[in-house]
């Protein structure tokens, strides 16, 4: 079995330096692409970390971080919870599968920048609208995924809750949401990176704060040493959910995967 | 200790009568006839045991009455009432352990006493006593990957042992586990069948084993599956696998059997 070396052993560990390797790569080829095109499209790596610090420092990242990751928590938690019941539902009762499968067949097929037009039409400049824009267009593939979860867990366990007679609420707690753990921290990755790229849209179009609005003011300047800012320094805030969040969750939930076997 | 007897107290045997039931099974050419009119009337507190060739249904026969398989003709009369569906009076032991992986072994026995309504402190003792009457004490904070294949299944029947439930199906519960370690077991569970009173239902293909545990063992044929014979145990337990008596039990079944 696989497992993650921690403490002292990270620093002499492919698990630090692979990465880190991976990302010099890419920052060393952008600077070289950059200083052989010498063209002000393709700023070299001063000019971005430049306005980097113009973001930082004018107090413009926090508020329109804030307002953006404020943006992405609705939508993605109203994305989930809708997710969860139709996944629970579909995988486990065949009409209801059949039901919903052209919806979601469809779902998946909408384009994030369709909903994120029609939510503005509809709701206007407000949190509903966007909140709904990303969950409108996320859902469908947190549904499909968990789906496959619901569907694998055991017969056996199921059948062993049932002789155990566990209300639904003990089938969730200790069926259900422990088995798919494993889909759901799989799904919450594969929601919040969707969920960003229907969240920009909405705000390029319609809002006038967050990540969106600013890359569309930046696209507006001509600034692209200050659209590759914007982008980094979100792209850097997901790192920093991954590692520092979503990474030790995992790792404490699925703690009873990790054991070897005697 | 006063409150664990009150609890097995609480969950001695119950009668278990089976009359004229039948169930087939809908295959690619009509119907298939699995069992045939089994008729048998198990007493409170009996450990009575199913062998007979695969395909008799003995398995089949062991869901029907833990009520799993709401689908058979005739009827199976659990404890005065007729199943329909799991009921909270009779446990099931299955071949696999079926403990939830993401559970410790005491959170996974601790399930077993879900409709108990013991207090916190309650349900520790209890889970406690079940562990140490499996002989896992100090296990308790295990997870089911870390045992082996002897121990989670003790752990499986301290699940079943620890409500107060009045019967125990086994279906084939040892038959994954070597030859040494289901020697083993098979004292352990008649331990605890003789210390807690309940009625004891085991579909075994291990005549050997059937003899060992049981008061009476029921000699099934199959295709359809039918009871051949009811074979009465005469040996005073404890039992004594070597000895000659025993020997003439087991020669008896395999006659029986056509072996």
């Amino acid at each position: 079995m696989k497992s993650i070396r921690i403490g002292l052993g990270l620093f002499s560990s492919p698990r630090l330096w692979y990465p880190l390797a991976c990302l010099f790569a890419m920052l060393a080829l952008w600077q070289t692409v950059s200083a052989v095109i010498k063209n002000p499209l393709v700023p070299g790596l001063q000019e971005i970390a430049h306005e980097v610090g113009r973001i930082v420092q004018g107090g413009q990242f926090l508020e329109n971080m804030a307002a953006t990751l404020h943006r992405v928590a609705s939508g993605f938690a109203l994305a989930f919870i809708a997710a969860f019941l139709l996944a629970l539902g579909m995988g486990r009762r065949e009409a209801l599968s059949y039901f919903f499968e052209p919806a979601l067949i469809i779902g998946l097929t909408v384009p994030g920048l369709v909903w994120a037009i029609l939510c503005i039409i509809w709701f206007g400049i407000s949190a509903t609208g966007s909140a709904v824009a990303v969950a409108m267009s996320i859902t469908p593939a947190i549904a499909l995924n968990l789906i496959q979860g619901v569907r694998a867990i055991s017969p056996e366990l199921l059948e062993a809750s049932a002789m155990l007679r566990l209300p639904v609420s003990a089938r969730l707690r200790h069926l259900w949401i422990p088995g798919l753990m494993p889909v759901i921290i799989g799904g919450i990755r594969l929601a919040l990176s969707l969920a960003w790229k229907v969240i920009v849209l909405v705000e390029m179009f319609g809002l006038s704060n967050g990540i969106g609005f600013q890359l569309n003011s930046e696209f507006g300047a001509q600034n692209v040493a200050g659209v590759l800012a914007w982008t980094l320094s979100f792209a850097l805030v997901m790192a920093v959910i991954e590692y520092g969040l979503l990474g030790p969750l995992e790792h404490h939930l699925l703690r009873w995967r990790r054991i070897s076997f005697v | 200790m006063t409150d664990m007897s009150s609890l097995t107290s609480k969950g001695a045997g119950a009668r278990v009568t089976l009359t004229g039931v039948s169930k087939q099974y809908p295959t690619a050419r009509g119907k298939q006839l699995v069992l045939d009119h089994i008729s048998m009337d198990i007493a409170p507190g009996e450990f009575i045991s199913l062998v007979g060739p695969s395909g008799c249904g003995k398995s089949t026969l062991l869901r029907l009455i833990a009520g799993l398989d709401p689908e058979y003709n005739g009827s199976v009369i659990f404890g005065g009432h007729p199943v329909n569906g799991p009921q909270a009076d009779c446990g099931v032991l299955f071949q696999e352990h079926r403990l939830f992986p993401w559970l410790t072994v005491e959170d996974n026995v601790a399930l077993g006493a879900f409709h108990e309504g013991l207090s916190r402190d309650e349900l520790k003792q209890h889970v406690q006593t079940q562990l140490t009457h499996v002989r896992l004490d100090g296990w308790g904070h295990a997870y089911p990957q870390q045992l082996s294949g002897g121990m989670a299944q003790r752990a499986s029947i301290a699940r079943m042992m620890i409500g107060s439930r009045a019967v125990l199906l086994l279906d084939e519960p040892f038959s994954a586990l070597d030859a040494f370690t289901r020697m083993k077991m098979q004292v352990d569970l008649e331990t605890l069948w003789h210390n807690s009173g309940k009625t004891m239902m085991l579909v075994t293909h291990d005549i050997e084993e059937a003899v060992y545990l049981s008061d009476r063992i029921v000699v099934m044929d199959a295709k359809p599956g039918r009871i051949r014979k009811i074979v009465q145990n005469p040996l005073p337990r404890p039992r004594d696998r070597v000895g000659p008596a025993f020997a003439e039990v087991k020669a008896r079944l395999f006659s029986l059997l056509e072996i």
